[in-house]
C-alpha cells in the first residue's frame, strides 16, 4: 500500500508543480462552464433580439389579484414585469417607432382587459363567479387577457410561450381560489397555499430548480468528469509511455498493479475533487441566480438533501473510475500518440449526445438504462435530482459500474502482462 | 550473471524478431550488442530488462527467471535507453528522491548517494531546476543517475551516447568503464563502432534477430578477415542479412 501512496503522492507532486496543468483540471472546466451557462443564454437573446439586456415584460392594467400572485408565486417572480397603465400603453403605442423597435427586441406585453362598460378585471372576476353560483349557468365574463410580441422573434414568442404556459396557466387557477373560493360548491377554497411558510416557499424554489438541474447537471458532470480523465490518462498513461517513462517506472521492485494502482487512484482523487469543485460552483450559480432570469439553465434554489447528496458524491468517484478502465484500455489497445489522441476524444461525442437527449428529454427513463454503464451515472444523479430515485438503482448503477471498472483494468493488464 | 538461452520473439504469427538467441555475460564484463537499425537489439534489451517477455527461452539474472522473481531481478538491474524522456516539470532532486522511494533506499542513505551521485555527474547546480530547462547531455545523466540509484549488480545499457556531445559522451563511457571495475555486468547495444570497440570485452553482432558472430574484437576481425572492426562488420553483415 505505501507503494501505491508514492505513486500517488508522485503523480499528485507533478500536477500541482505546474500552476497551468491544475489550474486546466480543477478550475478552468468549472470556471468555462459559469461562463457558458451565463453566456449562452445571452447569445441567445442577442442573435434573435439583438440585444443583451432581456426585456421585462410589459403588463397594461394589472389587476391587484395579479400582483398578488406575482408576489406570492415563485414560477411568476422568475420574469421582470414593468407595469402601466391603459393610458401609458395608448401613449407608448401612438409613439410608433420606438414601439416597433421594443417589439424586435423581445418585448411580450401583457394586457388585462373587461369590457369598457363592466367594473374592472377582479370585480368581474368575482360577479362571474358569483352569477355562476347563484344559478346562473349562462353567466359570462368579459375579462380578458391578451398577449402580444413579435412573432418574427425567436426569443419573444417561446418567452411569450413560456410565460403562458409557467405563470398566466397558475394565474387563472389561483382566480379559482382567491376570487371564486367562497362560492366553490363546497365552501372553501381549492387550493391551500401557505404563503408564510418559509419552508413551503423553499420547498417551491427547490422543485423548479432541481428540474432545471436534473437536465443540465448530469450531462455537464459527466462531460467534466470525462475530459479530466481522458486528459490525465493521456498525460500518465499514454505520454509517459511514449517518453519511455513508464519502461523505468515497470523496473523498480515495484509491482505493475501497484503503480498503475497509484496512478488509477490519482486520476480517480483528482477527477473527483475537480467534479465536486464544478457541481460546488453549479449550486453557488444557482444560489446567486436570485433574480431568476428567465433564460437562465440554472434557476434559484438548487438543493440536495444530505442522502442525496452521498448519492451523486459516491456516483462520481465509481464513474471516474470506469472512464479511467476505458481509457487506459483504449491507450494500451494502441501505439501512437496521435491515435490515443484521436480515439480517446471519441467517448466525448457520447457523452455530448447524452448531454442533449438529456437536456431535451420529456421522459422518465426505463429501468434497462440503468444496466447502461455511465449513461446510468447520468441516470442517477439526474433522478436524484427530481427525488426519484429508488435504493436498488442507485446499488446496481454502484455495482455495475465498479465491476465493469474492474473487469476492463483486469483484462487490459493481462493482455498488457502477456506481450 | 546474465544468461541467455535459445530465446525467441515474435510479435506476429508469421515474423520472428529474434530467433534464437544465446548467450552469457559475467561479472566484471561489458557485452555489447552491435547491430544495423531493425536487427533487434532493443527487442533484446527489453526482454532482459524484463519490459517483455520472450516467446519462448530462458533469461537468467544472477539465477533469476522474471517469472518467479521479477521484482527480486528489478532490484539487480539498471536500465537505460537514450529514448527516456523525463518529466519536464520534475527537478532532479524530485526525480532522485522519487525513485529512491521506490527502490526502498532508507532516508539516511538518500541524501549520501544523492550527493555523490550529483557530484560525479555535476547535477549539484541545477538539482532543482525543472527538466525542461536542461540540455540533453544533461537530462541523460540525470537518467543514468536515477537508474543506478540503487546500484544495480547487472547494467543494461541502451545506446547510451547517442545524441550525446563528445564531453558526456566521454563521461558515460568512462563511467561504465569505472563501473566494470567494480564487478558489474554490462550489457550494451549501440551501432556506434568506437564506442564498442573501446569498452566492450565481448561482442555479439546481431543481424536479423539471429547473432551470426560473436567474439572479442580481435576475435571478430580475424572472423571477417579485416583490418578494422568496422570492416569486419560489414563483411560479416554482408555475409548473413538476406534482403
Amino acid at each position: 500500500m505505501d507503494k501505491i501512496l508514492t505513486v500517488f503522492k508522485w503523480e499528485l507532486h507533478k500536477l500541482f508543480s505546474s500552476w497551468k496543468k491544475a489550474v486546466a483540471l480543477f478550475l478552468l472546466p468549472a470556471i468555462l462552464l459559469m461562463a457558458s451557462l451565463n453566456v449562452f443564454p445571452l447569445l441567445i437573446n442577442y442573435m434573435s433580439t439583438g440585444s443583451f439586456n432581456q426585456k421585462p415584460v410589459l403588463i397594461v392594467d394589472a389587476p391587484k389579484s395579479f400582483y398578488d400572485y406575482v408576489e406570492n408565486t415563485v414560477d411568476a417572480r422568475v420574469y421582470e414585469y414593468k407595469y402601466i397603465s391603459a393610458r401609458e400603453f395608448e401613449s407608448m403605442v401612438n409613439a410608433r417607432e420606438q414601439f416597433v423597435r421594443d417589439l424586435r427586441k423581445g418585448l411580450i406585453i401583457c394586457i388585462f382587459t373587461t369590457d369598457s362598460s363592466r367594473p374592472g378585471f377582479d370585480d368581474e372576476i368575482r360577479n362571474y363567479y358569483t352569477e355562476i353560483s347563484s344559478g346562473n349557468a349562462e353567466a359570462i365574463s368579459t375579462a380578458a387577457i391578451h398577449i402580444s410580441y413579435d412573432v418574427n422573434s425567436v426569443t419573444a414568442e417561446s418567452r411569450a410561450q413560456q410565460f403562458h404556459e409557467g405563470v398566466l396557466k397558475g394565474y387563472q387557477s389561483g382566480l379559482i381560489d382567491e376570487l371564486g373560493g367562497d362560492y366553490s360548491i363546497v365552501g372553501s377554497s381549492l387550493f391551500d397555499v401557505d404563503t408564510f411558510n418559509p419552508v413551503t416557499d423553499f420547498e417551491e424554489y427547490r422543485t423548479v430548480a432541481n428540474a432545471a438541474a436534473a437536465r443540465v447537471v448530469p450531462g455537464v458532470l459527466m462531460i467534466m468528469m470525462y475530459y479530466c480523465v481522458y486528459s490525465l490518462v493521456s498525460d500518465m498513461f499514454a505520454s509517459e509511455r511514449d517518453r519511455g517513462f513508464m519502461a523505468k517506472l515497470l523496473i523498480t521492485p515495484v509491482s505493475r498493479k501497484k503503480i498503475y494502482a497509484g496512478k488509477i487512484l490519482a486520476i480517480v482523487s483528482i477527477v473527483s475533487a475537480s467534479a465536486y469543485i464544478t457541481m460546488l460552483l453549479l449550486f453557488f450559480s444557482s444560489w446567486i441566480n436570485r433574480s431568476n432570469n428567465a433564460m437562465s439553465l440554472l434557476p434559484f434554489g438548487m438543493m440536495l438533501t444530505p442522502s442525496e447528496l452521498l448519492t451523486v458524491l459516491i456516483a462520481i468517484p465509481i464513474t471516474a473510475l470506469l472512464m479511467t478502465a476505458i481509457c487506459i484500455s483504449i491507450t494500451f489497445d494502441l501505439k501512437r500518440m496521435q491515435e490515443i489522441t484521436i480515439n480517446l476524444q471519441l467517448p466525448l461525442i457520447y457523452f455530448l449526445a447524452d448531454f442533449f437527449l438529456q437536456m431535451f428529454r420529456g421522459t422518465r427513463p426505463i429501468t434497462l438504462e440503468y444496466f447502461i454503464p455511465m449513461h446510468n451515472t447520468l441516470q442517477l444523479i439526474s433522478e436524484t435530482f427530481m427525488a426519484q430515485n429508488k435504493v436498488w438503482h442507485v446499488l446496481l448503477v454502484y455495482a455495475l459500474n465498479f465491476a465493469v471498472a474492474v473487469c476492463v483494468l483486469r483484462y487490459t493488464f493481462k493482455k498488457e502482462e502477456s506481450i | 550473471m546474465i544468461t541467455l538461452t535459445d530465446v525467441h520473439k515474435s510479435y506476429t504469427k508469421d515474423h520472428e524478431t529474434i530467433k534464437g538467441v544465446s548467450f552469457e555475460v559475467k561479472e566484471g564484463q561489458i557485452f555489447g550488442l552491435l547491430g544495423p537499425n531493425g536487427a533487434g537489439k532493443t527487442t533484446l534489451m527489453q526482454m532482459i530488462s524484463t519490459l517483455m517477455k520472450p516467446t519462448s527461452g530462458t533469461i537468467e539474472i544472477d539465477g533469476l527467471t522474471s517469472d518467479k522473481d521479477l521484482l527480486e531481478i528489478h532490484r539487480k538491474i539498471g536500465f537505460l535507453t537514450n529514448e527516456i524522456k523525463l518529466d519536464p516539470l520534475s527537478t532532479p532532486n524530485n526525480l532522485f528522491n522519487f525513485f529512491a522511494a521506490l527502490y526502498d533506499i532508507p532516508k539516511d542513505e538518500l541524501e549520501e548517494r544523492k550527493q555523490e551521485s550529483f557530484a560525479r555527474f555535476g547535477i549539484e547546480p541545477f538539482a532543482n531546476k525543472k527538466i525542461v530547462e536542461l540540455s540533453t547531455g544533461m537530462k541523460q545523466k540525470i537518467s543514468i543517475a536515477i537508474s543506478l540509484i540503487h546500484d544495480p549488480p547487472v547494467i543494461i545499457f541502451d545506446e547510451p551516447t547517442n545524441g550525446l556531445d563528445i564531453l558526456t559522451s566521454k563521461q558515460v563511457t568512462d563511467y561504465l568503464l569505472e563501473l566494470k571495475e567494480k564487478g558489474h555486468a554490462i550489457i550494451l547495444s549501440t551501432h556506434i563502432f568506437s564506442v564498442a570497440e573501446e569498452l566492450c570485452d565481448e561482442i555479439a553482432m546481431l543481424v536479423d534477430g539471429k547473432i551470426v558472430a560473436q567474439g572479442t574484437v580481435d576475435e571478430l576481425k580475424r572472423i571477417a578477415k579485416a583490418d578494422t572492426f568496422e570492416k569486419a562488420f560489414f563483411n560479416i553483415y554482408v555475409e548473413h542479412h538476406v534482403e
